[in-house]
């Protein structure tokens, strides 16, 4: 009776009489469990951001290449697709029963780094991710002619693009535009609401704007919205400074935004007019079905299909595809904090033992007090318990601590938006384990205590 | 008070005997001076009195107890409610005050917690009681252990192993590390509240300039058949 109390206030203050040692072992399990929980929860959201990226489409329809391929390249925008379909195979697979909705897009070019994308006015209304939540628009409306472009919330965070403001986007990918000239440049008509997938990151153009890009009567790349008898003037100063053109990249990058010049090009209260034009062909197209029943059929149709070599792709299912085949990684980073939280605890354990020695005389007096070697080794067990208690709350603190640092800057570099929840049940039951681990390696120096005590008597002198 | 027959003790790593006693007796209030040179058992006896080792042969007798009859669980809190220990150094936990090192005493008994309820007084006002008439003052009480000299370190010791009245202290060279006066002084006041409800004292030493002021001197050597 009140033996528990007594054991478990000298418990406590035995420890907090070693402080400093403790104090370390304490700040590593700490961090040991920050980083498992950290771990745990970027690997958990990431993987739900993943699968966030694109919902409510049935298929994506691409030309032959593999399924992860075609979904890289149409929803990541990762990779290129060296084949396209044509407008014609778009045209006819579209008019086909059960379909609800098609939405075209082309990709291939990009504005500094961004990638940009091709489609039409259907983007806006079907496309959908997370759980079935369709685009928003932040700021402004669609575009509604080829002078005009939306985009994506990062690319306008990142470039500090408004409504408004005249970009000129070039033709080809990559960080560096090509020589260009800033007459008839787009303007933003719209800014999308914070998605949280690649949607952020792209500029959306009408199919017709990148159909003007790549017509093969351009010799040179060229500029959307470029008056032809410019676009001489253009290849003509080109060649003139053929030499000396890699060093101009970068005053030209400077040179892409426009805000200051005015064109009266492409106004906010334009009227809708075409934004298809005749491309000949686009890289790949989302469907949607009346009914899922539809899906199967019409997959297997086109993966038949007899004008040319095209392939359909449940974006579900490939995602999941996907994300099995990082799976090992996953694995790895959690074997790797599971072998962190491990080191910790042994280090505890190294702490307890060394210090067992020193303690024996304690132990003595305990004993000579009437204390039970089953009391010494619950004392022994229950600072080991205590250690591993405070450690893992203390894990806790630094976790949310980091979550409410990291959150931003991993929303904005990866996109990936953790959630700042109470801990799940699975964390819970990961640090249950770390409690689990912690009383079972406090057991070894409880023991080793205990034997000391029946052996040591009272005859030990230190 | 303490009665033993036949026993014999030998550690397991050691062919012979340490202790071989055919008799010894000590009476409830008498204070018994153990002395013997090192090694020559002195410690292994105590061990057994207090039921720390366990016994091999012969008869332990404590307050009419045969410590050979009862089982391991019941020695240790046959300990705590009836002897009191003194170490020779080293005393104290270092991580609670004297106050709380003296309450320590009572923690694991009911019996020493009961005997205090009799005398109508609580575990912290005996140990304040105790610790001041064995020398300290009252800023002692509560300060840390390791600010105390040796000399107060031993009385806080005494203090445990008094308070709630076991009826045996066992003190193990508790003076060694004393200068005379000191010794002398200490050995005084712990007599004086021994006294006080008539406890047994065995003390064990190998320092015979203290023999004169106990009731009986052995020599471990003299009771020791080995």
């Amino acid at each position: 009776m009140g033996y528990d109390m007594t054991l478990l206030k000298l418990a406590i203050k035995s420890t907090l009489n070693r402080k400093a040692s403790v104090l370390l072992t304490l700040c590593t399990i700490a961090i040991s469990v920050m980083l498992l929980l950290s771990i745990e929860r970027v690997r958990h959201d990431a993987k739900s951001s993943f699968s966030n990226t694109i919902s409510g489409t049935d298929l994506i329809v691409g030309a032959r290449t593999g399924d992860i391929q075609l979904l890289l390249s149409s929803v990541f925008r990762i990779g290129h697709t060296n084949n396209a379909v044509s407008w014609k195979s778009y045209l006819d697979i579209k008019e086909r029963k059960g379909v609800a909705w098609t939405i075209p897009i082309s990709l291939g070019d990009s504005h500094k780094g961004h990638a940009v994308l091709g489609t039409d006015a259907t983007y806006f209304t079907h496309y959908r991710y997370g759980k079935k939540q369709h685009l928003a628009f932040q700021n402004g409306r669609a575009f509604h002619n080829a002078q005009e472009v939306v985009l994506g919330s990062d690319v306008a965070n990142k470039l500090h693009y408004h409504i408004g403001q005249q970009i000129v986007i070039s033709h080809g990918m990559g960080n560096t535009s090509f020589h260009h000239h800033d007459d008839n440049p787009m303007t933003i008509v719209g800014i999308l609401a914070p998605t949280g997938t690649p949607v952020d990151k792209t500029l959306h153009i009408p199919l017709i704007a990148v159909d003007a890009m790549h017509k093969p009567s351009h010799t040179q790349p060229m500029m959307i919205g470029k008056k032809p008898q410019q676009n001489d003037h253009a290849q003509h100063q080109h060649a003139e400074d053929h030499n000396s053109h890699h060093n101009e990249h970068d005053e030209h990058d400077e040179h892409d935004e426009h805000d200051e010049h005015g064109h009266p090009h492409g106004t906010l209260d334009s009227e809708p007019s075409d934004l298809v034009g005749s491309p000949n062909q686009i890289t790949a197209f989302l469907m949607g079905f009346d009914s899922p029943l539809y899906t199967l059929q019409v997959r297997r149709n086109i993966n038949m299909y007899k004008a040319e070599p095209l392939l359909a792709i449940m974006p579900g299912l490939t995602l999941r595809e996907l994300w099995e085949m990082l799976d090992i990684v996953e694995k790895i980073l959690l074997l790797f904090s599971i072998v962190v939280v491990l080191v910790s605890l042994l280090g505890m354990l190294t702490t307890l033992l060394a210090t067992l020695s020193q303690r024996r005389r304690e132990l003595a007096i305990l004993r000579s007090v009437g204390a039970r070697p089953i009391h010494i080794f619950a004392l022994m067990s229950s600072e080991a318990i205590l250690i591993t208690f405070m450690g893992c709350l203390a894990g806790c603190f630094l976790f949310y601590g980091l979550l409410f640092t990291a959150n931003p800057l991993l929303q904005s570099q990866f996109g990936i938006s953790l959630t700042i929840g109470w801990l799940s049940n699975y964390e819970l039951t990961l640090l249950g384990v770390i409690m689990s681990a912690g009383t079972l390696m406090g057991l070894l120096p409880a023991a080793r205590a205990y034997f000391y005590s029946l052996a040591d008597g009272m005859s030990i002198k230190i | 008070m303490i009665t033993i027959t036949d026993l014999i003790h030998t550690w397991p790593t050691q062919s012979h005997p340490t202790l071989n006693i055919k008799a010894l007796h000590i009476d409830k209030g008498e204070r018994v001076f153990l002395h013997g040179p090192s090694g020559c058992g002195k410690s292994t006896l105590l061990g057994l009195l207090a039921g720390i080792n366990a016994l091999q042969s012969g008869q332990i007798k404590i307050l009419n107890t045969d410590l050979s009859t009862i089982k391991n669980a019941h020695k240790d809190r046959f300990r705590a409610d009836h002897i009191g220990t003194i170490f020779q150094s080293f005393n104290l936990l270092p991580y609670l005050n004297p106050l709380e090192n003296v309450t320590l005493g009572c923690e694991f008994s009911k019996q020493r917690r009961k005997r205090l309820t009799d005398k109508k007084t609580d575990m912290t006002t005996e140990a304040t009681r105790l610790l001041k008439a064995l020398g300290l003052n009252d800023s002692q009480l509560t300060q840390h252990v390791s600010k105390l000299s040796i000399g107060q370190q031993q009385r806080v010791a005494a203090a445990r192993a008094l308070i709630g009245e076991p009826e045996l202290i066992i003190a193990d060279e508790p003076t060694s590390s004393l200068d005379e006066d000191s010794r002398h002084a200490f050995i005084e006041t712990l007599f004086n509240q021994a006294g006080d409800y008539q406890a047994s004292v065995l003390f064990v030493s190998h320092d015979k300039s203290l023999a004169s002021l106990f009731d009986r001197q052995i020599s471990l050597l003299d009771i020791n058949g080995v």
